[in-house]
């Protein structure tokens, strides 16, 4: 791994009683790193921290090599981040273009023509150039993502968070999406966060699970695959060891779990995987 | 469409420099747009760049947000483009918003007009006790978390939100100042009272900024909104005038809250270092 573009160490995060993040360390490098993890998990907490709009409780934090927690450090990260929030709000009576150029004016985009240009150059990567002129409350929910997703990439960002991207996509949009992101060259640090394995599976170079607040996995996504080695096999019924099964199209149960000694292995998949590792510290932890 | 005669090749290299004179050009112009053959002449030797050019101008006149009359006020003042366009966001400068302030002191201008003596001098109290608060409400809905959907982006963003909210609670100070001094011009018995408003309203808006270093504008605009009434009317209950607070004594201290307000706000960035969101 090359030096890490982004370093946490020990992070902890409370709201009132909750506790949402309980010292969270990995560190993050070039690329891009997928968060996986159920709903609560604490992805959204961590991703508004290196987003530079929350404040961890406790632990070290840094971003780009600077420290959010020094004003004019706080500044250089902002002026290389780009960040596309969970929800993120809009002025509905703004059109898109007039949303984006917003945004790139708080971006201290100031001179009118380059700013426009540029406000451009983002509708035209997630292909919104034929809505631009669109008010922000005419478009679906799949434009309105695409709309938050452009002013992340004004300014061809060093540091992108973005929090669940794919969420609301449909499956072309998807596709597109990830074009758009692995195009991006190689320096370029990119963190998302979604529940779509598959998008894990197809573009992230590490990938890192979360659970209850805590790193549950860090590695690659074949890492993560592995985990569920010799632990995916397909069956006539239902099998007595399987924590998961279903009936797949052409018949045949899918079994995932501790495999009898004469199961019919196949090869598992990255969900195969988060699926055993969420569910087996749900299972420890029932077990305790 | 074709035509019998072609424009001199000498004449097509200097329209493509820019060095023919006006009238020539003019002339050539009017041949281009009916002759396929000197078009193609043309089209190679004229630069990409000047082509890119005109075509941006023409995709940005296109795409120019449409304005609206309180922007265009905006860019009539002087005020730069990109200020502009931050503050058309904000709820407090909409077009109902001024209209909901004027209606409100048009009303109580009315009421004034129409009373004498005791009932007079109290319509005037509620008038300078509500004139010095409409700039509070109006910051305390400019900018803030839960107030601007945008926040959570803008948080983000290099720009601080302090000078965000600065540069809109100063717009919706100018123009509630503006309106209620229209309004105040028409007040019965024009004295040196129908301005009492004007330095409370400055006080109560800084106290509400410098309140919100620690806690939401919201939260801020309300603890301020109450301190005022209960002050003014504490005055008026203790002195036995209406208009005690309005009086030279209640000036000067409404003289003391700006200075400390500007004080807090001038220390602000030492004050809430380390907190990166409210």
């Amino acid at each position: 791994m090359s030096a890490p573009t982004v370093e946490i160490h020990d992070v902890r995060k409370r709201f009132g009683r909750t506790t949402a993040l309980q010292g969270v360390t990995f560190d993050v490098a070039a690329g891009i790193t997928g968060l996986l993890g159920p709903n609560g998990a604490g992805k959204t907490t961590l991703l508004r921290m290196m987003a530079t709009v929350l404040a961890p409780d406790d632990g070290r934090l840094r971003l780009l090599s600077w420290d959010p927690q020094v004003a004019d450090e706080r500044l250089a990260i902002r002026r290389r981040l780009g960040y596309m929030p969970q929800e993120p709000g809009f002025h509905r009576s703004f059109t898109a273009f007039e949303f984006v150029d917003y945004v790139a004016i708080l971006k201290e985009m100031t001179e009118r023509r380059a700013r426009h240009d540029e406000v451009r150059r983002v509708l035209d990567l997630v292909g919104l150039e034929g809505v631009s002129g669109r008010k922000i409350k005419a478009l679906s929910g799949g434009m309105r993502r695409r709309v938050a997703l452009a002013q992340s990439l004004l300014g061809d960002p060093d540091l992108l968070v973005l929090d669940e991207p794919t969420a609301g996509l449909d499956p072309e949009q998807r596709l597109r999406f990830r074009e758009l992101v692995s195009d991006r060259t190689a320096d370029r640090t990119v963190i998302l966060s979604t529940h779509q394995t598959e998008d894990v599976a197809a573009l992230c170079q590490r990938v890192i699970v979360m659970l209850d607040g805590q790193v549950l996995f860090e590695g690659t996504p074949r890492e993560l695959t592995q985990v569920a080695d010799g632990r995916v096999w397909l069956a006539d019924d239902r099998a007595a060891g399987a924590r998961l099964s279903w009936r797949t199209a052409d018949g045949a149960h899918r079994n995932i779990g501790e495999a009898p000694s004469d199961a019919d292995l196949v090869a598992p998949t990255l969900e195969d995987g988060y699926l055993l590792l969420v569910g087996d510290r749900a299972f420890a932890e029932e077990a305790a | 469409m074709t035509t019998t005669w072609h424009a001199d090749p000498a004449a097509l290299a200097a329209y493509v420099e820019g060095s023919l004179d006006d009238v020539r050009a003019s002339s050539l112009e009017a041949h281009l747009l009916t002759c396929d053959r000197c078009r193609e002449g043309i089209a190679t030797s004229t630069a990409a760049d000047a082509i890119d050019h005109v075509w941006g101008s023409i995709v940005d006149t296109i795409d120019t947000p449409h304005r609206s009359a309180v922007e265009r006020l905006l860019l009539a003042l002087r005020v730069p483009e990109h200020l502009a366009r931050l503050l058309v966001a904000t709820p407090s400068l909409r077009l109902s918003w001024l209209v909901a302030e004027a209606l409100a002191l048009g009303f109580a201008v009315i009421a004034a007009n129409g009373t004498s003596g005791q009932d007079e001098e109290l319509v005037l109290f509620l008038f300078l006790v509500v004139a010095a608060l409409l700039p509070v409400a109006g910051v305390a809905v400019a900018f803030g978390p839960g107030i601007d959907p945008t926040y959570e982006v803008a948080a983000a963003a290099p720009m601080p939100a302090d000078r965000l909210l600065l540069i809109r609670a100063a717009a919706v100070l100018a123009s509630s100042v503006s309106i209620t001094a229209l309004a105040a011009l028409a007040l019965p018995d024009l004295d040196a009272i129908a301005a009492a408003w004007l330095l409370p309203a400055l006080g109560l808006t800084a106290a509400t900024l410098a309140l919100g270093t620690w806690v939401r504008p919201l939260v801020a605009a309300a603890s301020v909104a109450l301190t005022w009434v209960l002050f003014a009317a504490a005055a008026a209950v203790s002195t036995q005038d209406r208009l005690a607070a309005f009086r030279p004594a209640g000036q000067v201290a409404c003289l003391a809250v700006i200075a400390a307000s500007a004080a807090v706000l001038a220390h602000r960035h030492t004050l809430s270092e380390g907190r990166i969101v409210r």
